[in-house]
């Protein structure tokens, strides 16, 4: 459960500093939003498509991971039709597919430490202002990766007692419950960070 | 350890969980009994200052724990009763470095002391493992190594075989008593106090008997009638 | 910020995770299947309060940033904040804030259930449905070139399902405020 979606590899682009690959992408969705041209948006297409399959996911993995922005994409594209010129059409299915070919590309590629580090970075200004501390961040996200399994498998608990009890079950019967046994376990929680001094200044 | 109380009590609104107590601890293994709600809860998270007095005060290797609380948590370590919560990063070793890491420790450091608390408690093999897919004797004794990593004199360890089969309550006791640490344990299982130097026993709120394992947990069986 | 409310950021941004993984109801009268997840914003905002709300779904679009699949359906990545759907996952942070802040000002101990219901609705409604329509249409729009007025009537569509989330949420958050209050109230 909540395995990242980096994708072990060894490519070139595996290998690029991660605020490069970050700075890219702000760079490359900066750029394809200036122009209009099919001409030169193909291209991009073509290699950002080019990149993201050459990273060691299998054909199936690959389409997966897009595959509901690409429908959303097209749905949107076919109304589109319907409304703006047809080469505009063009031109906007192939910026926004070459920029999430190449999002996807960066979030293969790169993990979750890695982003993290940059994470750490990104906040040093928001530190100095005195607004929040980088390993409260790292803390909070160590937080929810331990805890998510437990709460899906009270999920699971509450479900099966739902099932004993012959009680239908719906979204609010469950919802409701696991919220409160969940949300009550912040005091202890709480209480071990402070105690161990997770948070010593 | 040296753990003094002077006159003090605890209220929570207007329900007196503690009673006002004066009292001085000086045992290498000390444990504390008493029925649920009996007050040992409260007693014990006093001791390392998660619960403030509310009147009097605690002193515990010669800090007090409403001023000098930060040196306090760091002098006595306290063991939850549901490890669960206590181990609160996903993967063991990453858990226990954790804390290390707040203290700015350097990684090198942070990964030998890793090393060998985890070798200490012998649960080298869990390093790289998921905290949530532990079972109950390896979450407790994760958890124990968890806190003495940081170098506590004292350990409070709340209920620490709740919930374990007998196999691993055995482990677990046997690990307790060897511990180098100052210990003090809370409990329902009569079995792991049977060997302190002292027992307490809190009944409503009071400290009702205090001495020798023997004697204290014959008072217990009174008390509660059975 | 104190520990408690670290904690409770977190252990809520987890919950909307497994929130993710519960398999989406489909309703008759709905042409859109209902996802537990996108009930987050308006049970964050209802239970939790504005501020430890937002901060849980800046945590939440955090992990989605970093590569966790942690989307309903197991999506995940800056694909998605990169794809059309990008701004209404970045106004998750801003739509829990409104729920959140429009909860602390009505909900407050002693008023009648009634009262309670009516309030968190509402809440739901404004911060969960409209201030997220407000981030999201637009962004849509934007990014798929699509007219405003188009990805807005098409946006109806998802209307009554959102209603009757926000009627889910209220419920639940009702149930949560009965059972376990963290809602700070504000004068």
């Amino acid at each position: 459960m909540l395995t990242s979606l980096y994708v072990e590899g060894q490519t070139w682009f595996h290998r690029a500093p991660v605020r490069a690959k970050l700075i890219a992408l702000l760079a490359l969705s900066i750029a394809l939003f200036a122009t209009n041209s099919p001409l030169l948006l193909l291209p991009a297409f073509l290699l950002c498509g080019g990149l993201y399959f050459s990273l060691g996911l299998t054909l199936r993995q690959a389409f997966a991971r897009v595959g509901v922005v690409f429908f959303t994409i097209l749905v949107l594209a076919v109304v589109n039709l319907f409304l703006i010129p047809v080469p505009d059409v063009l031109a906007l299915v192939l910026r926004l597919m070459a920029l999430v070919l190449f999002a996807a590309a960066v979030t293969a590629t790169t993990t979750i430490g890695a982003f993290m580090d940059e994470v750490t970075v990104l906040l040093r200004p928001l530190e100095r202002l005195g607004l929040v501390r980088a390993a409260d961040v790292s803390l909070a996200l160590g937080l929810v990766l331990r805890f998510v399994p437990d709460i899906f498998a009270r999920y699971q608990a509450i479900r099966e007692a739902h099932r004993a009890r012959g009680v239908p079950i719906r979204p609010l019967t469950i919802i409701g419950p696991l919220i409160i046994l969940t949300l009550k376990d912040a005091d202890t929680i709480a209480a071990a960070i402070d105690a161990r001094g997770f948070r010593r200044q | 350890m040296d753990i003094r109380l002077t006159d003090c009590s605890v209220r929570f609104g207007d329900r007196e969980a503690l009673h006002p107590l004066t009292l001085a601890l000086g045992e290498r293994r000390i444990g504390i009994i008493g029925l649920n709600g009996s007050g040992k809860t409260t007693f014990a998270r006093l001791i390392n200052g998660l619960v403030k007095p509310t009147t009097g005060r605690v002193e515990v290797n010669g800090l007090d724990t409403v001023k000098d609380d930060r040196a306090v948590l760091a002098e006595a370590g306290f063991i939850f009763q549901n490890p669960q919560h206590q181990l609160i990063m996903p993967i063991v070793s990453d858990d226990i470095a954790f804390g290390l890491k707040n203290r700015g420790l350097p990684a090198k450091e942070i990964s030998l002391r890793t090393e060998a608390v985890l070798a200490r408690f012998g649960v080298s093999h869990l390093a790289r493992r998921r905290v949530h897919e532990l079972s109950g004797g390896e979450t407790q004794l994760v958890a124990m190594a968890s806190v003495v990593v940081t170098g506590p004199k004292i350990l409070i360890l709340d209920e620490p075989t709740n919930q374990l089969d007998l196999r691993n309550r055995r482990m677990v006791a046997d690990t307790i008593e060897a511990l180098d640490e100052d210990t003090i344990v809370i409990t329902h299982d009569l079995g792991l106090v049977e060997r302190v130097e002292r027992l307490l026993l809190f009944h409503e709120g009071r400290l009702i008997a205090d001495g020798s394992p023997g004697e204290t947990i014959r008072y217990y069986h009174e008390v509660a009638g059975c | 910020m104190n520990t408690r409310d670290l904690v409770l950021i977190a252990l809520f941004a987890a919950i909307v995770v497994v929130l993710g993984l519960i398999p989406p109801i489909t309703l008759g009268f709905i042409p859109v299947p209902i996802t537990a997840q996108s009930m987050g914003v308006m049970l964050a905002g209802c239970i939790i309060g504005a501020r430890r709300a937002a901060l849980s779904f800046l945590l939440f679009v955090l992990l989605v940033a970093i590569g966790l699949p942690v989307l309903s359906g197991g999506r995940g990545g800056l694909a998605i904040l990169a794809g059309p759907s990008g701004g209404f996952i970045i106004g998750w942070a801003v739509a829990a804030y409104i729920t959140g802040l429009i909860a602390e000002r009505v909900i407050r101990p002693g008023i009648s259930e009634g009262r309670q219901l009516i309030g968190f609705f509402l809440a739901s409604v404004v911060g969960g449905i409209l201030v997220l329509y407000a981030i999201g249409v637009p962004w849509l729009s934007f990014v798929t070139g699509t007219p405003l007025v188009a990805a807005a009537g098409g946006s109806l569509a998802f209307i009554p399902g959102d209603l009757v989330k926000a009627g889910i949420a209220t419920l639940a958050a009702r149930a949560v405020y009965a059972g376990y209050p963290l809602l700070p109230a504000r004068a």
